[in-house]
């Protein structure tokens, strides 16, 4: 099966080789850009790793030398061990945060070299990080599970001083808040458990109010004009024998269209099955174009449209469930990346995929469950 | 469930009672089987061809403190997958997993339904008597599970008439606390054991947290162990023919389990309570040996953490009947039937369990000429839709050479194997498979072995190589982002060689005992049926060598035990990226034996891990460094 859409791709792959050849051409990033080892040409990959194994990584794949590096943070930091769990990674400055959801903690090193720099310890769960300036950045996280309901309590957004790497404040905000947007002086938190979008004044750091969505809001993306959109699951609901999402019971997902100056939905589009859940919204570089996991497919949303895509841009057929287990779009080239996990006793893939025909391109070998990109 | 359990403690207590009035008080000689006699070790009359290896009573009551696990470990090429300084211990024989050991008590198997395996930490090696170990597939006399090997436990059986009692106290580093306690009485009719042990260890060794940046160094606080059980062994000679014997187990672990470095701890603890109970009837007649064993068997277990609370109980109740008919010492022949019925009360399942299943064996033995002896067996297995094909077992077992003070044997043995689904993954909520196929296993083996004596030195090698395939392996995997489920995905083909010798000798008042083991494990997946999986890869945590070496040196009244083992490299994944280091162990242990009266003491220090080498055997979960035990031991023999 893969190998067919391999061979098929062969074609495709050498044409948009060298297109992407043509890019990197014209990109003078290795010559001008930070030093270090990971700040050349090519795109960090962070793999969840098998929870309580600690065996979470960080990958490296050169553009330069059409080459994956594994393990990038083991080989800087060994005997380190970066953490359980990597939920989370972004860049913000000189700084790399690597979100250990089940270390409880944020890992920080170096974004050119990778070497370990400190921690944000002291969280719970911590979920998704964003930074708001040199000084101050946030974090969501899940508290209060309860193993007899399933369910989890109020979670909170962690207020964090960037200069000393601490916890300064915690604010309340909905059920599992998922994850975050800084747009216009203020934090938009998905309350993943709920259906509220909380938001948060970046100055006061004081909740200003909150905005009602469809039932659990779960992805966050800012589009060219300044619209966030918000992806939700819809209510779902699980036969009790065989554990499969029902179509008849459930409520379908949508995506939602937000105005961060008036704080309320103007747009609301709604999917027409109701077991599968969109997530995972990625914005191109010119935000004109979201795309975004749905029913194990990728589709594209053009943010004017006022309608959902009626086919998917990648469609894999009978697909391994994790397939798209992360999404990226590559700034300058619009490739899409996706994190395919096979299992999590084995290390998944990358594969790539041509933005306008959504034909897979080529792929290579990551850790276990990649589930982010950073493009250099 | 909790009055089930009174229920029959009371009647494991009734029973105690019952027949310690019931003492006799004449001298009896040893009783034995017949077909003991002819063939040799029980475990190995219908396994000619295959290897099973014993382990030393000595070693057993130097490390009686111990678990099943360490015995293991030390004494044995498996390789067991410890998860940290206080948890689960699984066996690995021949590059399989854990569900794929048999783990049998007096001849009945023991391994726990829902998960289909034995934690070996569990059983503590003060309660057995003797310990034998099957390597490689022996379906036919093992049933399910025996696919890798099997590890056969036995009571006590009696010793010396009279009255005869022991106490035992260990002290360790880290907070480790061992006490037990035995009786027994033999008398001409009647004889009883009776024993209970008791350990608590806090396991707060200090390690460097590389989970933290800086790694600072930290002592380990969620790795507690409490565990405690008793054993009670009855015989009652019933008849010059028959006997009876009742045999009840019960043990019972309460551990922490640690977090991996780098990962949070979640509280998570783990709670075992096994009871075993078993009567068996033996009669000899002119039709053979009559054996009738019935059991029930209770296994509740709860795991713990802040995101989990799960449950699961189980009765098994099981009957095993067979005859045994032996001619002139030329065959022997056995066949029986095994039935088995589980109630599992298992909170992933929603519902409560019931299962019924049965096997039927016929196992043949027979020695044509005294230089072969042949094995013939035969087991089908019925399960309601989960009927595992036949397995078979030919075996056989020839003196090539016969020259001086040297004896040479070829041996060989073609065996087929199963395993029947466990119930976890037929019934467990969501993912439960009912559909899954057992497991299947062909295995071949052959060897040689060398036995020499001169003089006083005896010395023995075996030599075996192997070929194993396991067919519709069963994994479990992500099928729908919400959960997953086993499957029959893999075809998984180990092979390997395992050398191993023995010798000992002994001159004046030394006496020495050494042994030495290799083996070479190439575990890898072949063929799989669904999704992209790894094919020609070890698979994960199966090392390809491990070295043993072990020594008793005794002289007089003092005994000295050495073992040293390495465990070779171990990939962490199936994609063979990350692997773990090499590591080697050393153990030492002294003891001195003071006579005071007809009464001993043996006193006793031992060091595990002496030369303090940071290990882990599975990925960041750090082992104990080096550490020292002191006991004492009563005796009244």
């Amino acid at each position: 099966m893969k190998k067919i859409t391999c061979f098929r791709s062969y074609f495709l792959s050498a044409a948009f080789a060298l297109g992407a050849l043509a890019f990197t051409s014209c990109d003078d990033d290795n010559n001008t850009g930070p030093a270090g080892e990971y700040a050349r040409n090519g795109v960090l990959i962070s793999n969840e790793g098998a929870m309580t194994k600690s065996n979470a990584s960080v990958s490296f794949y050169s553009h330069g030398s059409k080459s994956v590096e594994n393990e990038s943070f083991k080989k800087v930091n060994a005997p380190l061990v970066m953490g359980d769990v990597l939920q989370h990674m972004t860049q913000h400055g000189d700084q790399l945060y690597l979100v250990m959801n089940n270390s409880g903690k944020v890992v920080v090193t170096n974004a050119q070299t990778l070497k370990a720099e400190g921690e944000i310890a002291g969280l719970e769960a911590p979920r998704y990080f964003a930074a708001l300036n040199d000084d101050k950045a946030y974090v969501t996280e899940w508290l209060g599970y309860d193993p007899a309901t399933f369910v989890y309590s109020n979670g909170r957004v962690a207020v964090i001083d960037l200069k000393t790497n601490t916890v300064t404040k915690t604010i309340t905000v909905g059920v599992q808040p998922e994850q975050i947007v800084i747009a216009g002086g203020k934090l938009y938190v998905a309350n993943n458990g709920g259906n509220t979008v909380t938001v948060i004044n970046t100055a006061t750091d004081a909740i200003e109010t909150t905005i009602a969505v469809n039932e659990g809001p779960n992805s966050l993306a800012l589009d060219r004009n300044n619209m966030l959109w918000v992806s939700s699951r819809g209510i779902k609901a699980y036969d009790p024998v065989d554990w499969s999402v029902s179509e008849e019971s459930s409520t379908p997902g949508s995506l939602a269209k937000i105005n961060p100056t008036s704080n309320s939905v103007v747009a609301t589009l709604t999917f027409s099955q109701n077991a599968p859940a969109p997530g995972k919204l990625t914005p191109n570089l010119n935000g004109d174009k979201l795309y975004y996991v749905f029913n194990n497919k990728v589709w594209v949303q053009d943010v004017n449209a006022t309608s959902l895509a009626s086919q998917p841009l990648i469609d894999r057929g009978t697909y391994v469930a994790y397939g798209f287990n992360g999404l990226g779009v590559e700034p300058t080239s619009g490739t899409i990346y996706a994190g395919k996990a096979t299992d999590y006793a084995s290390n998944g893939w990358v594969v790539r995929y041509n933005p306008q025909s959504g034909a897979a391109v080529d792929s290579f070998r990551v850790g276990i469950a990649p589930n982010g990109f950073l493009f250099r | 469930m909790a009055k089930f359990h009174y229920r029959l403690l009371s009647c494991l207590a009734l029973s105690l009672g019952i027949t310690s009035s019931a003492f006799a008080q004449q001298d009896t000689t040893l009783y034995h089987l017949r077909t003991v006699e002819i063939f040799g070790k029980p475990a190995e009359v219908f396994a000619s061809g295959s290897r099973v290896s014993t382990l030393d009573s000595s070693f057993i009551r130097t490390y009686a403190s111990g678990s099943i696990a360490d015995a293991l470990q030390a004494r044995t090429p498996v390789f067991l997958k410890t998860n940290g300084p206080s948890g689960i211990s699984t066996p690995s024989f021949r590059g399989t997993s854990a569900t794929h050991t048999a783990v049998l008590w007096n001849g009945l198997n023991i391994s726990q339904p829902a998960l289909g395996l034995s934690d070996m930490s569990l059983l503590p090696l003060s309660s057995i008597g003797s310990i034998a170990v099957q390597h490689g597939a022996a379906g036919a006399t093992y049933g399910s599970g025996a696919i890798g090997g099997a590890v056969l436990l036995n009571s006590p059986t009696q010793q010396e008439p009279g009255f005869g009692a022991e106490v035992l106290q260990e002290v360790g580093s880290f907070g480790r606390y061992f006490s037990s306690a035995s009786a027994r009485y033999s008398g001409q009719k009647v004889s009883v054991a009776l024993g209970g042990y008791y350990l608590a260890a806090e396991n707060n060794f200090f390690f460097r947290d590389y989970g933290r940046i800086g790694a600072p160094t930290r002592r380990q606080d969620q790795a507690q162990v409490a565990q405690h059980g008793f054993t009670q062994d009855v015989n009652w000679q019933l008849s010059p023919n028959t006997r009876l014997a009742l045999h009840g187990w019960y043990t019972y672990a309460n551990r922490e389990v640690p977090p991996a470095l780098g990962a949070a701890n979640t509280n998570a603890k783990q709670i075992d309570r096994n009871l075993r109970l078993m009567t068996a009837l033996n009669h000899s007649s002119n039709w053979g040996e009559t054996t009738v064993r019935a059991a029930v068997f209770n296994d509740y277990l709860r795991y713990t953490d802040n995101s989990n609370n799960s449950l699961t109980d189980i009765n098994t109740y099981q009957v095993q009947a067979e005859q045994t008919y032996t001619y002139a010492r030329r065959w022997s022949l056995r066949g029986g039937l095994n039935l088995q019925h589980f109630e599992a009360d298992v909170q992933g399942y929603g519902r409560q369990v019931t299962e019924d299943r049965a096997s039927a064996f016929l196992l043949f033995r027979y020695d044509p000429s005294k230089r072969l002896d042949l094995s013939l067996n035969l087991r089908q297995a019925f399960v309601k839709g989960y009927n595992p094909t036949p397995a078979p077992t030919l075996g056989a077992n020839w003196l090539l050479l016969e020259q001086n003070e040297h004896k040479l044997y070829l041996k060989g043995n073609v065996s087929g194997s199963y395993r029947v689904p466990t119930l976890n993954e037929r019934f467990w909520q969501p993912g439960g498979n009912p559909d899954i196929k057992p497991e299947q296993g062909w295995s071949y083996e052959t060897g040689l072995r060398h036995r020499y004596t001169w003089g006083r030195v005896q010395l023995e090698s075996e030599l075996s190589v192997y070929r194993m395939l396991v067919d519709n392996w069963i994994q479990w995997m992500p099928v729908t982002s919400s959960f997953w489920t086993p499957r029959n995905l893999q075809k998984v083909r180990s092979q390997g060689i395992e050398l191993s010798s023995s010798a000992s000798t002994s001159f004046g008042d030394w006496q020495l005992a050494a042994t030495g083991a290799y083996t070479y494990t190439s575990s890898e997946q072949v063929k799989a049926y669904e999704g992209t999986q790894e094919l020609n890869r070890q698979i994960a945590q199966v090392p390809l060598h491990k070295v043993q070496l072990g020594a008793d040196l005794s002289f007089r009244t003092w005994t000295m035990l050495g073992n040293l083992t390495h465990t070779g490299l171990r990939y962490t994944d199936n994609s063979n990226a990350g692997s773990l280091p090499s590591y080697t162990l050393l153990n030492l242990a002294v003891h001195k034996k003071f006579t005071l009266g007809q009464y001993q003491f043996i006193a006793s220090v031992r060091s595990d891990n002496v030369t303090n080498r940071a290990y882990t055997v599975l990925e960041n979960v750090p082992m104990p460094p080096r550490s020292l035990t002191a006991g004492l031991r009563f005796v009244i023999p």
